[in-house]
């Protein structure tokens, strides 16, 4: 990793939420499947070096996005996108560049937010209230609200999650995400949890936020959910943000680089 | 357009303005860091009772394992000291029971903290993809599970010593000492030393997932070579290093000290305690904290 080179002044107009300057994000992977000390101690024993790939998961990218909006990123598996996500959630720091965000964030970036299998809905609801840096009062007066929004049939919110479906856990996780009353919000692949009904809540709820001024960043694979509910798009390829305007433009600039079309598929939630 | 003051509130969490920038020196800002983590200590607090709750939901005697464990344990050794070995004990095999058993639970305090503080960020990998917070708090929470295991233990160990000395009157084990006010100092610095040790096993399984397997032999080694099994007076001459240069050495032989002589602890044992603990959280928290941002990726 680079350290930060001469620092920069934080210079965010008020009418931003986010701030992206010259962003670029890259990591170490290891080649080796099994990471183990045993693998470790044979290849030091045999005089073999690491096998390490560098990921450029995003490059040199600059994106301002206003309070009050809805952004959706395109791209294909690999794209950089979920990177681009956690690294605006403060959960990866940028190798070099910098992200300015002015708002608390709320995220839903990897399904089961954490979720402790053996503990009911409740208890988690709980927890991922205080590692979101809320105090247990606050989340203790949101859980009911929480339960109510992710709407579980009746008793299964004190019940332990293992005894869920997939899509009661997804609406678990999608209710603590939205409302937790935050300024950002960060969904990835969020979207589809929950039958036609609770789709429709959640994009209310959404919509509520909007309304709120508050900011809304969508990672979907689901076009129509672009479309549909972002105000602008961005697309990514291979760490590159290669187009950014309005979603129906650039959902099309997609396709067309796909060369599959506006097949049905492409616009379902998957 | 108006523009935000050119604010000095940097943080890597949840402050109004963030600025998320490459770490220096693969660190983040620290002061931030220990703020935020300050901050969320509720979070491993409930988190440690979560996960407590959780493990022993389906147990049918729940908790109480966390202290019929060691003292099973503690009764297997004893067996082996005294009977198998057919040792020579002095009052009745007391005194040795008293320092197996005291220094059984203060080891498996610190066992407690390193096991499961080094799987903590393997399996909190959900948590750690979707929120961004000092991730040392997922071992600070295993370290207060292992002080929540531990505590009851005293009060078993005060109710063997009160039974023993009804039947054997004649046994050096000590009633009431004012040096028992050193007990305290002794958890801390178990808890401390556990605490870094737990933070370098940690950052070591999300490398080698192998890691956490090794240390239940490690451990069981370790336990060995610490004064749990043999008192600290059998070593002499360089053989007494063994008690320097292992992490629990002094800490253990202040606890036999303390709880078998009813003596307070020597100058060298609370000095090799405090610096043991010192150094196990400044080296095991550089390590950690310094890849941190290698989690979010290797996980």
């Amino acid at each position: 990793m680079r350290s930060a080179s001469k620092k920069q002044p934080v210079v965010m107009p008020e009418e931003l939420a986010i701030r992206i300057e010259e962003l670029s994000i890259s990591y170490k992977i290891n080649v080796d499947t099994k990471r183990t000390l045993k693998n470790a101690v044979m290849r030091a024993s045999k005089g073999e070096k690491v096998r390490t790939r560098v990921v450029e998961a995003v490059k040199n990218m600059t994106l301002d996005v206003p309070h009050g909006s809805v952004l959706g990123i395109v791209g294909a598996n690999g794209a950089g996108k979920s990177t681009l996500m956690r690294s605006i959630a403060g959960i990866l720091p940028p190798t070099s560049g910098r992200i300015i965000v002015n708002g608390k964030i709320s995220t839903l970036l990897a399904l089961g937010v954490g979720f402790n299998p053996a503990l009911s809905g409740r208890d988690n609801i709980i927890l991922g209230g205080l590692a979101s840096g809320m105090s247990r009062e606050e989340i203790e007066n949101k859980t009911e609200e929480i339960a109510d929004f992710a709407a579980l049939p009746d008793g299964f919110i004190d019940m332990p999650v293992r005894t869920y479906s997939s899509g009661m856990y997804g609406r678990v996780a999608f209710s603590v995400a939205v409302n937790m009353t935050p300024d950002i919000l960060l969904l990835d692949e969020a979207l589809s949890a929950g039958d036609a009904s609770f789709k429709e809540k959640s994009f209310t709820r959404m919509r509520e936020l909007c309304a709120e001024a508050r900011t809304i960043i969508i990672v979907s694979h689901a076009l129509a959910t672009v479309t549909e509910l972002c105000d602008s798009a961005i697309w990514m390829h291979k760490g590159t943000m290669l187009a950014q305007g309005k979603p129906d433009a650039i959902v099309d600039q997609y396709l067309k680089f796909l060369d599959v079309g506006a097949l049905p598929s492409n616009f379902e939630d998957m | 357009m108006r523009l935000m003051s050119e604010s000095s509130a940097k943080s890597d969490f949840q402050s109004k303005i963030q600025v998320f920038e490459p770490h220096r020196a693969s660190l983040p800002p620290l002061i931030p860091y220990f703020k935020e983590f300050w901050k969320r200590r509720a979070f491993a607090i409930e988190l440690s009772r979560f996960a407590d709750k959780a493990e022993y939901l389906d147990s049918k005697f729940g908790k109480v394992w966390l202290v019929l464990n060691p003292v099973l344990l503690a009764l297997v050794y004893y067996l082996l000291v005294t009977v198998i070995r057919a040792s020579k004990s002095h009052n009745n095999g007391l005194t040795t029971l008293a320092h197996i058993l005291i220094g059984l639970f203060t080891f498996y305090f610190a066992q407690n903290c390193i096991n499961s503080g080094a799987l903590s960020i393997t399996a909190g990998g959900r948590l750690i993809l979707n929120q961004a917070f000092p991730r040392a708090l997922l071992p600070f929470s295993s370290t207060i599970s292992a002080f929540w295991a531990f505590l009851p233990t005293i009060p078993v160990y005060i109710f063997v010593i009160v039974v023993g000395k009804y039947f054997y009157p004649a046994t050096q084990v000590p009633g009431f000492t004012w040096n028992y006010l050193w007990v305290p100092f002794i958890v801390i610095c178990v808890g401390v030393t556990g605490f870094g040790l737990a933070l370098l096993f940690a950052t070591m399984n999300v490398y080698f997932r192998d890691t956490n397997k090794l240390l239940q032999y490690m451990t069981r080694i370790w336990l060995y070579l610490c004064p749990v099994l043999w008192l600290p007076s059998a070593l002499h001459g360089w053989h007494r290093i063994l008690l320097t240069i292992n992490p629990l050495g002094p800490t253990l032989a202040a606890t036999s000290n303390v709880w078998i002589e009813g003596i307070a602890p020597t100058h060298s044992e609370i000095i090799g305690s405090i610096a043991w603990a010192l150094a196990s959280v400044l080296v095991g928290g550089y390590f950690f904290i310094s890849r941190e941002r290698d989690f979010a990726v290797r996980i």
